[in-house]
This record gives structure tokens, sequence and C-alpha cells, in this order.
């Protein structure tokens, strides 16, 4: 019975996961960006809930709408007036300039929102859901929810509405997408923009599951690099199955071997489809790659 | 060439006699700064003349820390014999690493790098017994007067900077330096040349990181005190990245100066704005890749021009 609460757990776990990457893989599939401060934006959603929550006692559910698009600006500026300048330039330009601006959010966080460990406890926190001996508490599960909603609405997005198809279309081919009348510019800050306000509604949905503090960005970062190398480029579809074969696999293994493999093992798992099938394991040659 | 080697000899005078005129503080600064030269020129060998983005190259460095540091105390082994364990550790990690790891590109490569770098440092935390876990590893403390023991590690750590420089020269100006820029101009045709890349490749990662092991092994013995997280210290990682592309990567010079440039930058204004001073180094690296993505000794060849940032700026913007 334990096995199936792990992979309850996992599953519920994994959700979150799939929010965190669908961003990250978006950005790298579209742009060829590696985005490092993803985390560090997260963190921005997080904190935009926690004190919207404690100074005006707003539902920190209610307060995801706002999250969203405070991070989409932020992501549209970032990517329209800074990366938008160096983006042709080698890889490892743009690593160290995400990077840059990772270091840049979190002392910012630490120097004004301070280094505590930090989560919200709503009224209903306690509540949950039993079948026999399995516990499902209600936050999670409506975390799950909606961490499903927003994947489903973005794949929705990509593949519906003319901005949606803009994107795909300058992933595929640069060149003919400017042809056909796109201004790449605006697209590649679209698509930073919306990868944000996502990773800010992934964040927004943290402090309901576990503490945060700023010092957590590189280990989010991290998972949302390997739902995106699990799932593949830019697939929608593919980061909520990564997402959650990684959540799974996490807390399997820190059932079986123990929690402080954990990191490991992810990495582990990592380096290994890497080294195998480095397009992901659901993933063709796809966008940005063809390029290159 | 003749220019640059004399300015060099200069700055080496000028940096042999420094300790009898400088302060205990700006000595510890200089060594520090030397060894970010070493390892900025030590992780060049792969990241610039190769062309492989070894982002978590500070792995070798934390290895090295560790060899030391548990040689010296569980061992007895004494510090200068130690180093050579440390290199060869390095090497032979790098060596069983590069073989499937190299076959990877770009970005994949460089995560690659990094989670092999906090594999190895959850690997260290969890070897309680013999590094110490969490707890970390308390190294022997030297014997001597904190003025010799200061003025040891100054030209201890020196000296390993300027064999990392001479490594890094040595190969620049062989035919496997030249190979090695060929795999990074084009890899395919590099092959079809005869160059067989995955030895080339996997020994200039081994040599890159053998040196970096050196560097970690001195700073243990320096710091007498080393635990998981700063032995394996990712900022480290992008510091080493920003001297790097700072002094220009294609060059066997350049992460040296890139080293000393924002090593010394990032001292004053660590002294001044204790508070924000994570923030203004981030910044100082945006500007970095913003407006010298070449390096300093690329960009300003002909001498110094505003109209030189600006032709950088534009040349790789969407």
């Amino acid at each position: 019975m334990i096995i199936v609460q792990i992979l309850i757990n996992g599953l519920l776990l994994g959700g979150f996961y799939a929010v965190i990457g669908v961003g990250f893989s978006l950005i790298w599939g579209v742009t060829n960006i590696i985005n490092l401060a993803h985390g560090a934006m997260a963190l921005l959603g997080a904190y935009i809930t926690f004190f919207l929550f404690q100074e005006y006692g707003i539902d920190p559910f209610l307060s995801l709408p706002f999250s969203f698009l405070c991070l989409f600006i932020f992501g549209y500026i970032l990517q329209r007036f800074l990366l938008n300048l160096v983006v042709r330039a080698q890889i490892f330009m743009l690593l160290i300039l995400t990077f840059g601006i990772e270091i840049f959010l979190v002392n910012f966080m630490t120097t004004f929102f301070s280094a505590d460990f930090r989560s919200i406890t709503p009224e209903y926190a306690g509540t949950s859901f039993v079948i026999g001996d399995i516990v499902i508490p209600y936050i999670r599960l409506a975390v799950f929810a909606i961490c499903i909603f927003v994947t489903f609405l973005l794949s929705l997005f990509l593949n519906k509405t003319w901005h949606g198809k803009a994107i795909k279309a300058t992933s595929l081919d640069l060149d003919a997408a400017m042809m056909v009348g796109i201004s790449p510019a605006k697209i590649y800050a679209l698509t930073f923009a919306i990868a944000s306000g996502i990773a800010g509604v992934a964040g927004s949905l943290l402090p309901l599951t576990q503490a945060f503090s700023p010092s957590i960005a590189g280990s989010l970062t991290l998972r949302a690099f390997t739902v995106s190398i699990l799932g593949g480029l830019g697939r929608v579809e593919g980061a909520l199955i990564g997402g959650i074969l990684l959540g799974i696999a996490e807390t399997l293994s820190s059932y079986f071997i123990g929690e402080s493999y954990k990191n490991a093992i992810t990495l582990g798992i990592m380096v290994l489809v890497l080294v195998i099938k480095p397009t992901g394991l659901l993933g063709k040659k796809y966008f940005a790659e063809v390029k290159h | 060439m003749k220019k640059s080697i004399l300015l060099f000899g200069i700055f080496l005078i000028i940096m042999l006699c420094l300790p009898f005129f400088v302060s205990g503080y700006w000595l510890r600064v200089l060594t520090q700064t030397f060894m970010f030269a070493a390892i900025a020129t030590g992780s060049n060998i792969i990241i610039g003349y190769t062309g492989y983005p070894a982002f978590g190259n500070i792995a070798f460095f934390g290895v090295g820390a560790y060899v030391t540091g548990v040689l010296m105390t569980k061992y007895e082994i004494s510090f200068l014999a130690t180093l050579p364990f440390c290199a060869l550790s390095g090497f032979i990690i790098a060596v069983l690493l590069g073989i499937p790891l190299l076959r990877l590109k770009g970005h994949y490569f460089a995560i690659a790098t990094i989670g092999v770098m906090e594999a190895i440092r959850e690997i260290v935390d969890n070897m309680t017994d013999i590094t110490g876990g969490g707890m970390g590893l308390t190294l022997p403390i030297m014997e001597g007067e904190p003025a010799y023991i200061y003025k040891f590690f100054y030209y201890t750590i020196m000296l390993i900077m300027l064999f990392s420089i001479a490594v890094a020269f040595i190969i620049w100006r062989s035919k496997f330096g030249y190979a090695l820029r060929a795999i990074r101009i084009d890899e395919d045709a590099a092959s079809v040349m005869g160059i067989n890349t995955t030895v080339y490749k996997t020994l200039a990662w081994a040599l890159s990181a053998a040196l970096v092991g050196i560097v970690g092994g001195a700073y243990a013995y320096w710091l007498t005190y080393i635990d998981p997280h700063t032995a394996f210290e990712t900022t480290y990682s992008v510091k080493m990245f920003a001297m790097i592309l700072l002094g220009g990567a294609t060059t066997v010079l350049g992460p040296m100066i890139g080293a000393f440039i924002l090593e010394l930058i990032s001292e004053i204004v660590w002294s001044k704005f204790i508070e924000i001073h994570g923030m203004i180094l981030g910044a100082l690296i945006v500007f970095i890749v913003l407006f010298i993505p070449k390096g300093l000794f690329e960009t300003f060849k002909g001498g110094f021009s505003l109209r030189k940032i600006i032709i950088n700026l534009k040349e790789y913007r969407l």
C-alpha cells in the first residue's frame, strides 16, 4: 500500500515540476536560450503570493493571475531590451548572462526579503482526502489540477492562436518566419514573457506545498532543466510527462535509497538520458535545434 | 608577441616583490586573485581552446581540495606531496567522464558538467566517514608565524598559476593546441583532417581538470577548513567564466588578466557595498557579456574606443 502512496505523491509533485519545466523548455526550444534565472523568476512569483497573503490576506490561489501578469511584464522587458541584444552570440555567453541575472535576482531577494524560509498555511491546509490508507491533501490535489490546466492552456495557445503559431513558426525556421511578416524580436519577447509568467504561477504554487527561500532558486532551475531533457525541448505535453516521471523518480529514490541522494539520482538520470538520447525521451529533433 | 612577454615579465617582477611592501589584507586578496587566475587559465584549455563550455569545471577544484584534505588528515602526507594526487584524481575523473560526456555539444555538455558537479558534491556530502560530510574537514594548520604563512601561500599559489600558464602556453604553441582549435572551429572538418577528436577532446579536458585540481588542493590547505559547499562553490564557476570572457577565451594570458580585473573590482565593491555586493556582481557579469563579449584583448587590439563597444553591441542582436 505504501508504494501506491509513494506513486501518488510522486504524481502530485510531478505536476508542479511540469509547470516549472514547461516554460523553461519553451524558451530553450524557441530561442535556444538556457534561462538559468528561471528558478529565481519563479521565486519572485512565490514572494508576490506570500506578501499578498501576509499583508492583505488574499488567498494564495487568487493571487495566481496577478503573479502571472507581473512576471509576464518582467519577462517581456528582460528579453526585449537585454537578451535580444546578445541572442546570436555563442551559447556560453547566454549561459553566463542568464546566470548573472540569477545572481542579481537571488541577491536582490535575499537583501530585501531576507534569507528566511517562508511558507503559507491557509485555513484549509490540514484537510485531506482519504481512501483506505492513502491520504491526498486537498491543497496538493488543487495544485496538481492547476498545473494540468496551465499546461493545457499553453498547449491550446500554441496550437490555436495566431501568436502561438507564430512562436512555433519562428522556432522552426527564423528566416522563413521573417519572410511572412513575423517580427522575431517581438516573438522572442512574447515567448520569454509567457514562459516567465508560467514560472511565476509555478512559484505562486510553491509556498502552498513547501517552505521556500532565495537559496532554492538553483535547485528549481535544475528541476526545470531535467524536465526539459526528459520531455524534449519546447514540447508542452513532453514537459508534463517529463515532470511526472521526475516526480515519481524522486519520491521513489528518496524512499528506497535515501533522501540525501535525491539530487544525485535526479542528475544521474538526466546525464544518462543526455548520453543515450540527447533529444529527450520523447523528443525528436525540434525547434531551435534544427538551426544549429 | 615580444611586447606582451616583456609586459608579463615586468608584471611578474612586481608581483614577486610585492609581499615585502603590502599589508596582510592585500596579500590575501592577491593570493585569491592568483587562485582564480589559475582556475580560469586551466579551464580555458577546454573552454576557450576546444570550445566545450565546461560550466561545472569547479567540480575538479572540489575534488582536489578533498584529496589534499583527506590525504593530510587521514594519512598524514605532507602538503606538497598531495598536489600530484590532486592532479591525478582530476585527470582520471575527467577521462572517465569525458568519454561519455564529450559526445554532447553546446548546452547539453554545459549542463551535464553542472550535473556532474552537483552529483560529486552530494557524494562527498554523504561519505561522512572519509570526508566528514556536512560537518566539513579541518586540515592541520601550518606551523610558523602568520606573516610567513601568508607569504608561503602567496608564492605557492602564484607558482601554481605560473605553472598553469606555462602548460596552457605550451599547449597553445604545440600541434595538440592547433588540433584543439581546429575542433572548436569545425569538429567534423577536424575529424576529416585526421584528428582523433575523441582522444584530443578528452585529453584537453583531463589536462584542464588536473590543473584545476592542483589549485583546489592548495586552496584546502590555505583555508584549513573545507566543506562540500565551499569546495564546490557554484559562483566560482560563474566567476571563472566571466573572467575568461572578460580577458578573451582565445588567448593564453586573457583569463589571467580577466581574473585580475574582476577580482580587484569585486574586492572594491565588496568592501564598499557589503549589503548589495552580490547584486553588483550579477550586474557586472551582465555588462561584460553585453559590451565586451569578445574579451578585452580582441576588442581593444588597436587601442580603446567607444565605437568598438557599440559595434560589439550590434553584432549579436536579433
